[in-house]
């Protein structure tokens, strides 16, 4: 019995994930390291690596900042509308990526938008710029940060917290003191997995971004770009590019992970 | 997404003696606020822009845009679709999951990072890596599946691997080996043991990472782009019928599907919080 | 007088944690807050740290209105029941983060946290992490954390209530000691009457949210203040319209004192020394009655005898509640 679950499961896994992904990693290498290096003299495709490396920072520091801000006021504090606000927080996680990034439109189209004309009067433009393209890469991966260090909060309690203060540390001193170093690991998972996310976005950063070449596509859509115009090596080759990065971060966090937690 | 973000179900709040009164500070309540504005500019307004957009033509514009044929359509494959990988996630999730918690042999944590990949992969990424086995003249398997409807169902199991093996896993982790030795002692055979000790225990677990998983698969584009063909009447889902009506800048139309798709959405994270609290419950 | 707690309510919701609490620790003494759980020790203890909020009534420590400084203005020392212990940090920087916080140069910080490592005796240890210790050390390195900051008062929650039994007992002679040396101002919270009768220089005894009496040790279990008291500190029964020990009641084969009380014996067990003896007195009441082996051999009582109870002389005997609890 244990042998045919055990068969059955790696099965499964060897044909839905593991066979297809080796497949891409050989068509990319068919012709050697020919398809990776002069994907990367074209300087369109560069510019669209840089772009997505860049949206990924940004997401990513946001999504800190507010995940780390938010979760402290979830578990530390009571206040009206919490269990609203906790459930609302898990939305971007399934929400269609292409309603993400009609919604955003309607908000900060240039032309038609609720907000989008007043902030281009103010000559801010979201929507077919890097603004939007970071909203959108944002809002997808809002909840990863949060489901990352809410249950480490919970987990250490408030009763570290209190001893600080009891020995004279102020609010400031108790969070960079004991609170940041207990929900380390946390933040560090959620940057990874952030990141991961943040880089592969698709559906609603082709809604925002106007696939611009050179200027707003971004690494994912140039794969779409190559396959759909007979360019199967380029699209290979800049699929295993952004494989590689979300492997590794899975692998990493993987490998931090079981440390930390036993 | 990702591996673990699924894998930890939020507790519920403990209840407090006290009402819910507000405990907030002068300095954490501005921070509640900041964040609170950030949140609506990001996600609140535009989902809300959304659904007035969608109503703003009126009702029978509404219902004329959703029973659209070719819509209709999308929003059938899709839905069926995705309850189809549902089901089968539900029965392979725990076998996966039970194998990695209970068994072992070499090579099992190379298939713990397996179940990771599909949320860690670019979704245009996930649809090339699919059609390179299954959708290619030269597919080693000699399978060619691209623009036919397996495709669509073999990209939602690919995307909605991990929700209900993350979900399950931690809670067969914690789940105590003497209950079952208990069952045992009482004269349960394996199945009864498995039917009634060990099912229940999991059951909130598959619920929840059955609607997680129903949910991403509704709400699925960037896999499909390149593997389904987006044929209408045939393999367009309904993010594709979305896209095409924006690109058409029938916004109304966008906007109507668009709700339909949040109102599902809407309801798996009603769902969710009751299973949630459900078990919080029971401790 | 070193705390001075006056007229404080705490309420949680509709629960009431604290009624009306006025209470006086003495300087340099080594103080026990008593009573049964949720009886609101705790939570006394709690609002004299600062870590919660009295709903009204005043704290002042040391002569200085405490009542709206915030707990890191306090210099209190608190040490909780779980150690709070910082767990990224090793055992010498959980001392002297208090120090860290009070920005004193690094020589003295180092001196003060090797003098108190030596103290606690976790000199060898000062440079693992507190996962590393077990449940009793952790409890002394959380002990000389709070004693780092030179703290005006001491303030110890349960600090033996998550360790077992013979630690606890260890630690609780250990801490007696370390006050005699130390002398600063201590109090500690506890449920269990033995720790508190045993290490205390002086007890308040605190059950539903009030004050029912302050005393040493002698004059708590000597002159209960009520019946609650009385029988939080030992074993109680009643004989007629008062409370009293089970091993103050004298125990004759014929009715020879006036006013004794007459009654079979329901029960007998034999424990070591002592004879354990249930009576059904005339009136209706069962009392537990306590006799040594010798006294129940040579009156050759058996279950069934019938004998005459009468309270000994100078027995601790307090009128009965009108609800017995």
């Amino acid at each position: 019995m244990t042998y045919v679950l055990r068969i059955v499961a790696t099965a499964y896994l060897f044909f839905l994930v593991a066979w297809p992904v080796s497949l891409v990693v050989t068509h990319t290498f068919d012709d050697g390291f020919a398809s990776i290096s002069s994907l990367l003299q074209d300087p369109d495709t560069v510019v669209a690596l840089q772009l997505s490396a860049y949206v990924a920072v940004f997401s990513v520091v946001i999504n800190t900042l507010f995940g780390v801000g938010i979760s402290m006021l979830l578990v530390r504090q009571e206040f009206p509308g919490k269990r609203v606000l906790n459930a609302m927080l898990d939305i971007p996680l399934s929400v269609s990526p292409i309603v993400v990034g009609l919604a955003l439109v309607l908000v900060y189209g240039g032309r038609n938008g609720w907000l989008g004309p007043t902030l281009a009067g103010w000559g801010f433009d979201v929507i077919f710029s890097t603004p939007g393209i970071i909203m959108a890469t944002t809002f997808v991966a809002l909840p990863l940060m949060i489901r990352e260090i809410v249950p480490v909060l919970e987990e250490i309690g408030i009763e570290q917290e209190q001893a600080a203060q009891s020995l004279g540390a102020n609010a400031m001193q108790r969070f960079w003191r004991i609170t940041l170093p207990s929900i380390k690991w946390g933040i560090v998972y959620g940057v990874v997995l952030t990141l991961a996310r943040s880089l592969g976005e698709f559906g609603a950063v082709k809604v925002v971004s106007g696939n611009v070449l050179g200027q707003t596509r971004t690494a994912t859509l140039v794969v779409e770009e190559k396959y759909l115009n007979f360019d199967q090596q380029g699209a290979y080759a800049t699929a295993f590019l952004l494989a590689m990065v979300s492997v590794a971060c899975i692998v990493i966090v993987a490998i931090i992970r079981p440390k930390n937690h036993s | 997404m990702t591996s673990t973000e699924i894998a930890r179900v939020r507790p519920a709040r403990t209840p407090r003696r006290s009402g819910p009164r507000s405990t907030l500070t002068r300095s954490s309540g501005l921070g509640l606020g900041i964040a609170m504005i950030w949140f609506s500019a990001l996600v609140l307004i535009p989902l809300a822009a959304v659904v007035v957009t969608a109503i703003d033509g009126g009702w029978e514009t509404f219902w004329a845009t959703i029973t659209n044929g070719q819509t209709m359509a999308a929003i059938k494959l899709t839905v069926f679709t995705a309850a189809g990988v549902t089901v089968v996630n539900v029965v392979m999730g725990p076998l996966i999951a039970w194998v990695l918690v209970r068994d072992r042999f070499w090579g099992k944590s190379v298939l713990e990072v397996m179940i990771d990949i599909p949320f860690a992969l670019p979704t245009i990424v996930a649809g090339l890596v699919l059609l390179s086995l299954y959708g290619n003249a030269d597919s080693p398997l000699g399978i060619d599946i691209a623009n036919e409807r397996p495709a669509v169902f073999l990209a939602f199991l690919f995307v909605t691997l991990p929700f209900v093996v993350r979900m399950v896993q931690p809670v067969l982790e914690e789940l105590e080996l003497d209950v079952e030795e208990a069952a045992a002692s009482l004269g349960a055979s394996r199945f009864t043991t498995f039917r009634r000790i060990i099912l229940p225990s999991l059951a909130p677990a598959i619920a929840a990472g059955a609607a997680l998983s129903f949910a991403r698969g509704v709400s699925e584009y960037g896999s499909l782009v390149l593997l389904s063909g987006n044929l209408p009447f045939k393999t367009e889902v309904t993010s594709v019928r979305i896209l095409s009506s924006i690109e058409n800048d029938n916004v109304a139309a966008a906007a109507a599907v668009a709700t339909v798709l949040l109102a599902i959405s809407l309801t798996v994270i009603v769902l969710l919080d009751l299973i949630q609290r459900r078990v919080a419950a029971r401790g | 007088m070193s705390i001075e707690v006056s007229g404080l309510n705490k309420k949680f919701g509709d629960f009431v944690a604290l009624d009306n609490v006025d209470v006086t620790i003495p300087t340099g003494q080594l103080t026990a807050l008593l009573g049964p759980s949720g009886g609101g020790k705790s939570t006394l203890l709690r609002i004299i740290a600062g870590l919660e909020k009295g709903d009204s009534g005043t704290v002042n420590i040391e002569g200085v209105d405490a009542t709206n400084l915030p707990a890191q203005k306090r210099n209190v020392g608190f040490v909780f029941q779980h150690y709070a212990v910082f767990k990224h940090m090793t055992v010498a920087k959980n001392v002297a983060f208090g120090l860290e916080i009070r920005k004193r140069p690094k020589d003295e910080i180092e001196h003060r946290v090797n003098e108190l490592l030596k103290l606690v005796h976790l000199s060898q240890f000062s440079h693992r992490l507190p996962s590393q210790l077990s449940g009793g050390q952790r409890q002394r390195m959380a002990l000389a954390r709070a004693l780092a900051v030179e703290p005006k008062v001491l303030l110890l929650d349960e600090p033996f209530g998550a360790l077992d039994a013979k630690v606890r007992k260890e630690l609780r002679d250990w801490l007696r000691r370390l006050h005699d040396d130390v002398h600063v101002t201590t109090v500690f919270v506890t449920h269990d009457q033995e720790e508190a009768l045993e290490v205390a220089d002086e007890i308040v005894v605190v059950n539903e949210g009030r004050v029912e009496q302050v005393g040493t040790p002698d004059q708590l279990y000597d002159e209960p203040a009520n019946d609650f008291v009385m029988s939080f500190l030992g074993e109680v029964t009643h004989l007629g319209g008062a409370s009293l020990r089970p091993h103050d009641i004298e125990l004759e084969t014929a009715p020879r004192m006036a006013g004794a009380v007459e009654g079979t014996i329901a029960r007998m067990v034999r424990i070591g020394f002592e004879v354990r003896l249930t009576v059904l007195t005339v009136d209706g009441d069962e009392v537990s009655v306590v006799a040594t082996r010798t006294h129940a051999r040579s009156q050759r009582l058996e279950e069934g005898s019938t004998v005459w109870l009468t309270p000994a002389d100078g027995a601790t005997m307090v009128p009965r509640m009108a609800v017995a609890g």
